[in-house]
């Protein structure tokens, strides 16, 4: 009788065994280009990463929320773009302060996320269909907005460039990665929404079974909508560090970039139902 | 027993198609464990789930403590004090047994959830009802006997005055029963009202004031339990009797050949050293507790799972079975206990499914030969007396009784001469169930040999040629079935514990 | 309505899909009215040259989808095809025909790289188009050296594979391409690989129990799809002239809607050819009207979008009045 409620948990379980992997395997990675490549040790190599890293790691943050619920987001990547696109069509085109163009795009990524929350846990659409079709959407919208032209967000120097400083800060000629700080601590700060708050918990029963979430009384249409307004909001602030890190935003790109985040939150652990 | 605290009067409830609940009547008093019985589709459940909100009503009244109440959802029902234990068990896999408990009503602490004071409440009330489960454990983690426990737990902590329970035994073992028992006696005690949903006629007996029957929708009629006996019951349920005496003796010929013969099988921690051999026409039980490693032994032997070491004869050869295309090769056919998981591709019609192990031999060249497939496909349907519209019919559509015998048919299609039923009544109501008695019996006869695993003592009595014991992973016992009796097999299924 | 369901021929043929052609009719006349010289044969053609080699792509990818996967690389790896195979033509001399078979080649070795990824190592379906479909696109980039390829034009000596599209007005294309409908539909509804396919895609694990070599066959769904991304390159190639590396996902989520829209289930199990068929066609016929309507592609995008959530939906209604 006594066994089963014995647990004797070890540390690695405990990590998740996973994550503890996917751990070994990037410090793993970075010792090896270090030791075969002179130029990954230095510094601006590895801010070239980041600087990759962070619409990625931003998008993959946001995503984990459908994933857990046993759906998907497909849009976050062709909405990045459309985002990025639009704040900064008004931002360049139209004379808006930068701050009202980055609320914008904010804006229009919950909007596309409540898109997709209500395909998905209102109309009972399957969440992969219901996605590519926002993903097709945004992707058609973004080009729209900026009528088929690249965008340049404020160059550094430029006034209006102070955004760009969010995630890299250059004091007495270092820059410093900033953006990295922003991650870890959105990371933190969503690992502890997953685990510890009501949005997470009924993300995971869900994902666990809808029926009996339903039955414990639990508003499931507003919870399965939240997780696609997180994704959906991560993909804003993903569309924000794109536009800071790159000079130009093309129209017509993206595609492809919520494979990469997806890959990525899979890779750390979220099993894609 | 009390006064009345619950009143369901003429309740009447269509479906498109179905009138489910034909003005059915229902009460239950405080303190009385009120047994409700039926055949599959009688409308017990939902009788249930009328009461419970999670459906409307049509007509009809419902009276609880004195006033007249509708429910909207579960949520209202269970603030009110009416909770369900459901049939199919509503856990959420990824969560602790606490937050499973505090579902929907968590403890705060500002913005953050409080697991600590929820652990520490969850371990009082279990300490209320004497379980003994670690509140922090994740719920996939835990037998379908704890599981259950825990949904009782839920239920008590919800503050209920009626509680429903939908089938809690047909997941239980021997044992587990036997806690579920104590609990719901205790339950009795504290002056709840309990709605007991069973097939199980022994339990009936056992556990319960009085007795509601169903059939077809309609109220049959309400019996003392004390004061009538199993056949009355069954006869109000489907109006004729069935028999259910134990088998006196062997069926199979003396020095029939061992048509399978297993030594020393070991296969992970529930499969060590098996050895059993099993005979042509026999019905071989595999008796034991839930989780005694009866089905792991059949997925072993049937390729389904790694096999670690240890060899499998089929008549007299030495096989090596790595996966189940091997074991078909060999002639084995297996009947899985998750039907719905294993058995049937249910957007498949009975004609894929039956063909579905032998497509071979229905192949005209490059083509699969509809018509050949459709002749031999209505030859099983009719003799194992499937009841489908067609043979064009989606399985899924079909009941669970008859979607067993798709299953079986697939296997009869193949020419399996040794099959392993496991579970095979598994939620199939008692007319269905003896259908799938007879058809085994039959199939024995025919010389086909099986193996039966059940976790029902008196299906294991009234099938079984001879009897192998099971205790986690182990093989305690074999016994004929000329001295079988409840109380050995039993107390070999337990041995290992001890 | 329910009298017109249970008529026989309408059952035989599928209500969702007699919806589905009116939807097209429909579309085809509205485009005729509002756009200009819309129903002239030039713009016909037009939409046919785009209708091909997507609806090679979404034959393909019905199979895969069948089967309860999903394949991300169908796009990068036409393209991919397409590159390998016309570098070979135009740098190493290669004869048109082999260099054809070439592109027929890469995309089934696409395929069996990715079944068997999926079938033997288990990897999830998602993960490994998502590696090929970025080893499609370096792979591709490399061999041609990230320069983009022209295929002979068919004026030239070279030219005849042209001849696969149209001969003349006279639509070749269509004829190849409803012929390979066909073979594909008999291969999924009438042959041993087609029922164990559909039905691993309903229930794998019964599959197994059933002494199934379920690998096998799961392979083998990837294989074909990827036999069919290979001729979708030939057609692209012989509809358009230049081939860029580095791009050709934005054909997969097309394909993917042409299938699903035909009512070919994301869950596996249900497929339909003749509905992956007509879906094809309409997605083809609004890229078509829409341009004739002096709209961009922009737009041509979003309008899929939103016809696929209605079609889809509709599925969803229709599927919960029946329960």
């Amino acid at each position: 009788m006594g066994k089963s409620s014995v647990s004797n948990k070890s540390l690695v379980s405990k990590l998740g065994g996973q994550k503890f992997i996917v751990l070994l395997v990037v410090i793993g990675l970075i010792i090896f280009f270090g030791a075969v490549s002179p130029d990954f040790r230095k510094y601006t190599t590895f801010m070239s990463i980041l600087d990759y890293s962070y619409y990625i790691a931003l998008m993959a943050i946001g995503v984990t929320f459908p994933l857990i619920t046993g759906g998907v987001d497909l849009s976050i990547g062709t909405g990045l773009i459309c985002y990025s696109l639009t704040g900064g069509y008004l931002i360049v085109q139209k004379g808006w302060p930068v701050a009202a163009g980055i609320a914008v795009s904010l804006l229009l990524s919950i909007l596309i996320g409540l898109l997709n929350g209500t395909l998905v846990a209102v109309m009972n659409l399957p969440p992969f269909l219901a996605t590519l079709c926002t993903c097709m959407i945004t992707r058609g919208l973004g080009s729209i907005f900026s009528k088929g032209f690249g965008i340049s967000w404020p160059t550094s120097g430029t006034p209006g460039s102070w955004f760009r400083n969010i995630f890299k800060i250059t004091v007495n000629g270092t820059k410093i990665p900033l953006g990295f700080l922003w991650v870890l601590l959105l990371v933190v700060l969503m690992a502890f929404v997953l685990n510890h708050t009501k949005i997470g918990r009924y993300t995971i029963a869900i994902g666990s079974n809808k029926e009996a979430t339903i039955l414990s009384g639990i508003n499931v249409k507003f919870y399965h909508i939240m997780a696609y307004v997180i994704s959906g909001f991560f993909a804003g602030l993903a569309a924000i560090a794109y536009s800071a890190v790159f000079s130009t935003v093309q129209p017509g790109t993206g595609a492809g970039f919520e494979l990469e985040a997806i890959g990525g939150a899979i890779i750390g652990g979220v099993s894609a139902a | 027993m009390g006064e009345v605290i619950l009143t369901m009067k003429e309740i009447d409830k269509s479906f498109p198609g179905v009138h489910a609940l034909d003005h059915v009547s229902f009460e239950v008093r405080k303190g009385e464990v009120h047994a409700l019985m039926g055949e599959n589709g009688a409308g017990k459940s939902t009788l249930m789930k009328v009461l419970t909100g999670i459906y409307k009503k049509d007509s009809g009244t419902i009276s609880y403590e004195g006033k007249e109440v509708e429910f909207h959802n579960t949520r209202e029902a269970q603030d009110a004090g009416i909770v369900i234990v459901h049939q199919e068990l509503n856990m959420l896999r990824h969560l602790t047994v606490a937050q499973n408990i505090f579902i929907g009503r968590e403890f705060k602490k500002g913005f953050a959830i409080d697991d600590k004071k929820m652990n520490e409440e969850a371990k009082k009330l279990f300490d209320k009802l004497h379980i003994d489960i670690d509140p922090t454990e994740t719920m996939s983690n835990l037998t379908v006997g704890k599981q259950q426990m825990c949904e009782i737990a839920k239920a008590i902590s919800h503050k209920a005055k009626v509680i429903i329970f939908d089938e809690p035994s047909a997941a239980l073992t021997e044992t587990e029963i036997e806690e579920l028992f104590k609990i719901i006696k205790d339950l009795r005690k504290q002056e709840l009202g309990i709605v007991y949903i069973s097939h199980r006629m022994d339990e009936i007996k056992v556990i319960t004031d009085r007795v509601t029957v169903m059939r077809d929708g309609t109220y049959v009629g309400t019996l003392i339990t004390e004061k009538c006996t199993k056949d009355d019951i069954i006869n109000m349920m489907v109006g004729r009797v069935i028999y259910e005496d134990p088998k006196q003796h062997s069926m199979v010929a003396p020095g029939a050949p061992v048509v399978l013969k297993v030594e020393h099988l070991n296969a992970g921690k529930m499969v060590q050293d098996v050895s059993f051999e099993l005979h042509r026409g026999e019905i071989l039980g595999f008796s034991g507790l839930m989780g005694a490693g009866r089905t792991e032994t059949a997925r072993a032997i049937f390729g389904a799972d790694p096999i670690e070491s240890g060899d499998i004869y089929v008549n007299g050869k030495k096989v090596i079975i790595n996966s189940p295309e091997d074991a078909v090769k060999c002639g084995i056919g297996y009947l899985s206990e998750d039907r719905k998981r294993y058995g049937i591709v249910v957007q498949k019609t009975v004609a894929e499914n039956s063909t579905m192990a032998a497509l071979e031999k229905y192949m005209k060249g490059l083509f699969i030969n509809k018509k050949e497939e459709k002749k031999v496909t209505e030859e099983y349907v009719k003799s194992l007396a499937t009841k489908t519209p067609s043979v064009e019919q989606l399985v899924v559509n079909l009941s669970g009784g008859n979607q067993q015998k798709v299953v079986i048919a697939k296997w009869l299609v193949r020419d399996c001469e040794i099959l392993i039923f496991d579970e095979p009544t598994r939620g199939i109501d008692v007319g269905a169930k003896n259908e799938i008695y007879k058809l085994m019996n039959k199939l024995a006869e025919e010389g086909k040999s099986i193996i039966m695993i059940s976790s029902e003592m008196t299906e294991i009595l009234r099938m079984s040629d001879r009897i192998v014991v099971m205790c986690e992973g182990k093989k305690t016992g074999e016994v004929s079935i000329e001295e079988a009796s409840q109380e050995a097999i039993m107390n070999m299924a337990t041995r290992e514990i001890g | 309505m329910e009298k017109i369901k249970q008529n026989p021929i309408v059952k035989k043929l599928g209500f969702n899909r007699i919806i589905l052609c009116c939807v097209l009719l429909l579309m085809y006349l509205l485009f005729s009215l509002v756009g200009k010289n819309f129903a002239g044969l030039p713009r016909i053609l037009s939409a046919l040259n785009y209708a091909y080699f997507l609806g090679f792509l979404s034959l393909g990818v019905t199979f895969v989808i069948a089967t309860g996967g999903i394949d991300f690389s169908i796009g990068p790896v036409m393209f991919c095809s397409a590159l390998i195979s016309g570098y070979c033509l135009n740098s190493y001399g290669v004869p048109v025909a082999l260099s054809l078979g070439i592109s027929i080649l890469v995309g089934a070795l696409f395929g069996t790289f990715n079944g068997y990824l999926v079938a033997y190592w288990s990897v999830p379906p998602f993960i490994v188009s998502m590696a090929s479909m970025n080893i499609a696109k370096g792979v591709a980039s490399v061999f041609t050296k990230t320069q983009s390829v022209s295929w002979p034009q068919s004026t030239s000596e070279q030219g005849w594979f042209r001849n696969l599209v149209k001969i003349g007005n006279f639509p070749v294309g269509f004829v190849i391409f409803l012929a390979f409908a066909i073979v594909c539909s008999v291969i999924l509804n009438k042959t041993k690989a087609g029922r164990y396919i559909l039905s691993l895609g309903s229930n794998k694990e019964a599959v197994r129990l059933s002494g199934i070599n379920i690998k096998k066959w799961e392979m083998l769904a990837y294989i074909i799809c990827g036999i069919l991304v290979g001729i979708a390159a030939i057609f692209f190639v012989a509809a358009y002239t230049t081939v860029q590396p580095g791009y050709g996902d934005q054909y997969n989520n097309e394909a993917i809607a042409g299938c699903v829209m035909g009512g070919t289930s994301m869950a596996g199990g249900l497929a339909s050819i003749g509905g992956t068929v007509i879906g094809v066609f309409i997605i083809a016929l609004l890229q078509e009207g829409i341009l004739a309507l002096h709209f961009t592609k922009d737009y041509q995008l979003i309008i899929t979008g939103i016809i696929v959530i209605v079609a889809v939906y509709a599925d969803v209604v229709a599927r919960r009045r029946k329960n």
